[in-house]
This record gives structure tokens, C-alpha cells and sequence, in this order.
């Protein structure tokens, strides 16, 4: 299989390419750049494995939740990618790839993705993380103290990551039986053993309406 | 022959077309996500990124069909985005969209200016036409009067030096109760209404080439508090004379200094009635060619970003696949 992974959920953007038993991750900036090196980034991968885009078989991309400007770049690019090439394209959310991370690194048991939404929320979604990876629930927009509450309040040991964890650090080390591990970015690596999902139709995971939508419903939904 | 493809996502139009080195159309499609809009009184940003991202796709495949190419293997030369001025979100996915294509299918990328891209609006309808050519681009965010000796080769004269002519109308329409966007209803309107009925200033009277319009929209606000008595229509057609007198006055100011074998109109505005009749009124007095555009062709397109591509291509001019978007980028700064 002969699969990349886009990665622009968050202020970072990363790539990954599988060829065969060739792995690389990129990580091309951190700084909200996407549209900027996420093309040259894949144009040079490629080129390093001695590839051509329509070697390609998957597109792997991350569909979020997340940054919205970040994840439509990445989301553009991997859709128009994958209709020129021909390749399968493959949807991942950012919470179950950080949840996969978490499982690929040796995280076992409760498990909270928390990716920051910016605007004080988080994004969440929990997960069991045994022998598989396995969703407790739906992914969601959260107060991030409702979610440090919830979880000191529950007591069950849980383990925490995510850049929504990086943002409120002090917030989530207050849970007494909680635990962080140190991932922010949505790995691509993770995404890249996604490839061999099937392929379909592939949309953005907002968890929000667009501003004017959500102020316009509140002034006139009384 | 050179065939690039365009696509455009400046603002509320996901838009994709093929256009020839002999300007011909070979394929144009536009989606437009207005409707979506009509009741926040102006482009939701937001809204309009997440339609572009949702129809980029299925616009640049329709496009390719419509001119007979293969979506894997296009016979193209390079594809053409707009990289600005524009909404940035609404930018990012079609430049996305336009470098993934580009590295897809091994050809350049072309970043063009969105408001250099309607200047290549009148080559599409009149190939052969004569230059050097007077334009006066018109729309919702912008109002110039450029001069052109030849494709590509443009000039500055003129530019508003506040609101935009369709920024006035929309702010017009706003306060008649019109809805947005205000051209079209204006326009309608006007067409029944008096515009002897309220006299209102006609601005930037002096030498330059300059315009100005955030003025007549409050002129037209003040005198209509003062006569309750008028019908809409009256104030939309004393609105719409004030504004097409401005930009006209100007046209022939410009006409005066400059010898051109045409005017053309584009953007927007070009599609208003009033403009459009004074333009070939205008032209047929100093006896040169009007380029009044068909009203598809008023409206953002990607056919004129595709034939801004094949003048780039035709230069040698090549975009790095690095290149951002620019959503202030100046017209005066496309070389
Ligand atoms: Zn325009």
C-alpha cells in the first residue's frame, strides 16, 4: 500500500507516507503555515521516496476537529489529491488519531482526546484503550473545567492528551487521578494505519456552527 | 496551445474553467453559496469556506468534463488560482485545491490577482479585440479605472478612496430594506422610480481619476429622512443616477488623457443597467468599441483567472507551490 497522510487540524501541520515497509512523518511547521508547506512538503516527500503523486493509492486525511482555516487546507488538498490521482480517500478524526498515538505509545485504559477549539472549549471524545481502541463516546465541544471536573469528580484513573491539554495544563493537572501524555499533534503515523479503511467520502468535523449562524439563531431564536 | 485551467474561490463563487491561448472557454462552472448569505446582509466568511470546501472538487471535475478532459491525465498547461485580493479563508481552499492539482498532474502553478483576472474578462468575449483599452472595474470591494495596452499590461488611474460603488448600493439597499446583495433590487427599482425627484450630490467633481462613494451613501440617507414622502423607487433611481454619474464623469475624464481604441466594463457593477447603456453611450460618442460583458461574465469567474493564466504561462511567469495567499493585493503591485 502506497498511502499519505495530511495533517492540519491544529497550529502544526505534519505528513506521513507508507511505501510498502517505509514509514516517514514529517512535521513540516507548527506554526499555522499550512497552506504555505503543505504542497512543497508533499512534492518533497514524495520525491525523496522516489514517488510520483499518482503512485498514491490512499489519501489519508484528518477531518477534525480542529482549526477550521488549518483543516480546510489540508481537507482541499487531500480532496482535490485524491480526484486527480485516483487514489481512495480516507477520513480520520483528530480525536481517534490521538487516541491511536496514545494506544501506539503503550497509553492502556481511560482515554480523553482534547484537541483546543480556541473561544475557551476543548474538543473531546474518550476512549478505552485495551488490546483496541475503542470510543466511549461522541466527539464533542466542551468547557475545559467541565471536563477536568468530570473526570476528578468520576475518580477512575484516566490518561489525558492533546494541544487543548497543552493550552489548560494547569487546569488538567489538577485532576488527582488523572495523567498526561505528551501528544499534540494528531500523529500521522497513526493515520497512515488508517489506510486501509475504506475509502469514501470524506467531510469536515466542525462540532461548531459558523459564527454569523450561531449569533444570528441567537438573536432571533427567543 | 497553451490550455490552462482556473479555478476561483475569492469570495462567495467556487468557480473552475479551461480556458485556450486563443481565449476561448472551452469549459466554465460556477457555484455560488450567495443564497446562503442573503439574510446576514454581507458574505458570512465562515460560511462561505465551508461551502468552498464542500464544492471545489465536484466544480473543478465538471469543469474538465465540460471541456472534454480527462480528470487523471488533463492536456493542460498549468493551473491558475486566485491567490487574492479576497476573504482569506475563502482563498486557502482554492489555492489548496489548485497546488494539489498542480502536483497531481505535474504542471505549474499560476497565482494570479483576482482583479487582474476581470481585466482578461472582455479578450474572452472579443478575442481579437483592439487595445489599448480603458476599464472601469466596478464591483462590491472595489472601483478603478485602469488602463490597459495590452493583456497584461495595466495600469492604475483611478481607485475609490473609501467605499466601493457596490459597496454603496449594498449599503442602499440595506437601508431601503432591500436585502442583499443591493445591485440587482436597486437596479430593478430605479427602473420605476424618478430620479428627478431628489436631487443628491454628485462627489469627486474635481481633475483626478478618483472616486468616492461612503458620501452619496449618506446623502442619500439624509434626504430621504427628509422627504418620508418618496417611494423607494424614486430614492433607488436618484441613487442610481448620482452613482453611474459619478463613475461615467470619470470614465470620460479619463477618456479625455488617454487614447484608447475601447472601454470596457467588469465586475459586478458592470452588470447594472444604467452603467452599462451610459458606457455604450459613451463609447459610441468618441466613436471607439464598448466591451460590455454578457452577465455571466460581470460575475467572479474562473474563465478570466484561466485566461490571466495563459498570459502568465505565455511570460514565462511560474508561482512556487509555496506561494500564500494575499487577501489586500493590490492590482498596483501585479507586475
Ligand atoms: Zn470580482
Amino acid at each position: 500500500m502506497r498511502a499519505l497522510a495530511i495533517e492540519t487540524a491544529t497550529t502544526a501541520c505534519a505528513i506521513g507516507l507508507v511505501d510498502g515497509a517505509r514509514y516517514e512523518a514529517r512535521l513540516l511547521a507548527a506554526d499555522r503555515r499550512h497552506v504555505e508547506v503543505l504542497a512543497p512538503g508533499i512534492a518533497a516527500l514524495l520525491a525523496d521516496c522516489s514517488l510520483r503523486a499518482s503512485d498514491l493509492e490512499r489519501v489519508v486525511v484528518d477531518r477534525g476537529p480542529g482549526l477550521f482555516t488549518g483543516l480546510r487546507v489540508g481537507l482541499a488538498t487531500a480532496l482535490a489529491l485524491a480526484d486527480a490521482t485516483g487514489a481512495g480517500l480516507v477520513g480520520v478524526t483528530s480525536l481517534e488519531l490521538l487516541a491511536a498515538g496514545a494506544h501506539g505509545a503503550g497509553v492502556r485504559g481511560r482515554f480523553v482526546g482534547v484537541v483546543d477549539g480556541r473561544r475557551g472549549e476543548v474538543f473531546t471524545q474518550s476512549f478505552e484503550l485495551a488490546e483496541a481502541v475503542t470510543a466511549l463516546t461522541e466527539p464533542a465541544v466542551e468547557h475545559p473545567r467541565d471536563v477536568v471536573i468530570a473526570w476528578a469528580t468520576n475518580g477512575a484513573p484516566v490518561t489525558f492528551a492533546g494541544d487543548g491539554v497543552t493550552r489548560y495544563a494547569r487546569d488538567f493537572a489538577a485532576v488527582p487521578n488523572g495523567r498526561v501524555h505528551d501528544l499534540d499533534v494528531p500523529p500521522v503515523l497513526a493515520a497512515l494505519a488508517f489506510a486501509t479503511r475504506e475509502p469514501g467520502p470524506v467531510t469536515p468535523l466542525y462540532l461548531r456552527e459558523a459564527d454569523a449562524v450561531a449569533n444570528f439563531v441567537t438573536r432571533d431564536g427567543a | 496551445m497553451s490550455v490552462v485551467l482556473g479555478i476561483e474561490t475569492s469570495c462567495d463563487e467556487t468557480a473552475a474553467a479551461v480556458v485556450d491561448d486563443t481565449w476561448r472557454v472551452r469549459g466554465s462552472i460556477v457555484e455560488s453559496s450567495i443564497d446562503q448569505h442573503h439574510h446576514y446582509g454581507g458574505v458570512v466568511p465562515e460560511l462561505a469556506g465551508r461551502a468552498h470546501v464542500t464544492t471545489i472538487v465536484p466544480v473543478v471535475r465538471a469543469a474538465l468534463a465540460g471541456a472534454g478532459l480527462d480528470l487523471h491525465r488533463p492536456a493542460i498547461d498549468a493551473v491558475a488560482v486566485t491567490a487574492g485580493p479576497g476573504l482569506i479563508g475563502s482563498l486557502l481552499v482554492g489555492l489548496a485545491a489548485a497546488k494539489a492539482y498542480a502536483l497531481a498532474w505535474d504542471v505549474p502553478l499560476l497565482s494570479v490577482n483576482h482583479l487582474e483576472g476581470h481585466l482578461f474578462a472582455p479578450l474572452l468575449e472579443t478575442p481579437d479585440l483592439a487595445w489599448p483599452v480603458l476599464t472601469l472595474l466596478v464591483s462590491g470591494g472595489h472601483t478603478m479605472l485602469v488602463y490597459q495596452r495590452g493583456p497584461g499590461e495595466h495600469e492604475v488611474i483611478g481607485e475609490t478612496i473609501d467605499d466601493a460603488a457596490g459597496e454603496a448600493y449594498d449599503k442602499v439597499a440595506r437601508w431601503l430594506g432591500l436585502g442583499y446583495p443591493g445591485g440587482p433590487p436597486i437596479d430593478r427599482l430605479a427602473g420605476e422610480g424618478d430620479a428627478a425627484s431628489l436631487a443628491l450630490p454628485v462627489s469627486m467633481t474635481g481633475e483626478d481619476l478618483d472616486f468616492s462613494f461612503s458620501g452619496l451613501k449618506s446623502a442619500v440617507v439624509r434626504a430621504g429622512e427628509k422627504r418620508p414622502d418618496l417611494a423607494r423607487a424614486d430614492i433607488a433611481a436618484a441613487f442610481q443616477r448620482a452613482a453611474v454619474e459619478q463613475l461615467t464623469r470619470k470614465l470620460r475624464r479619463a477618456l479625455e488623457r488617454y487614447e484608447v481604441a475601447g472601454v470596457a466594463i467588469a465586475g459586478g457593477v458592470a452588470a447594472n443597467s444604467a452603467l452599462r447603456a451610459s458606457v455604450a453611450a459613451i463609447a459610441a460618442q468618441y466613436g471607439i468599441a464598448a466591451h460590455v460583458p454578457s452577465l455571466a461574465m460581470c460575475t467572479d469567474n474562473a474563465a478570466m483567472i484561466a485566461a490571466a493564466g495563459i498570459s502568465h504561462l505565455a511570460r514565462g511567469q511560474r508561482s512556487d507551490l509555496a506561494v500564500s495567499a494575499d487577501p489586500n493585493w493590490s492590482l498596483a503591485d501585479v507586475s
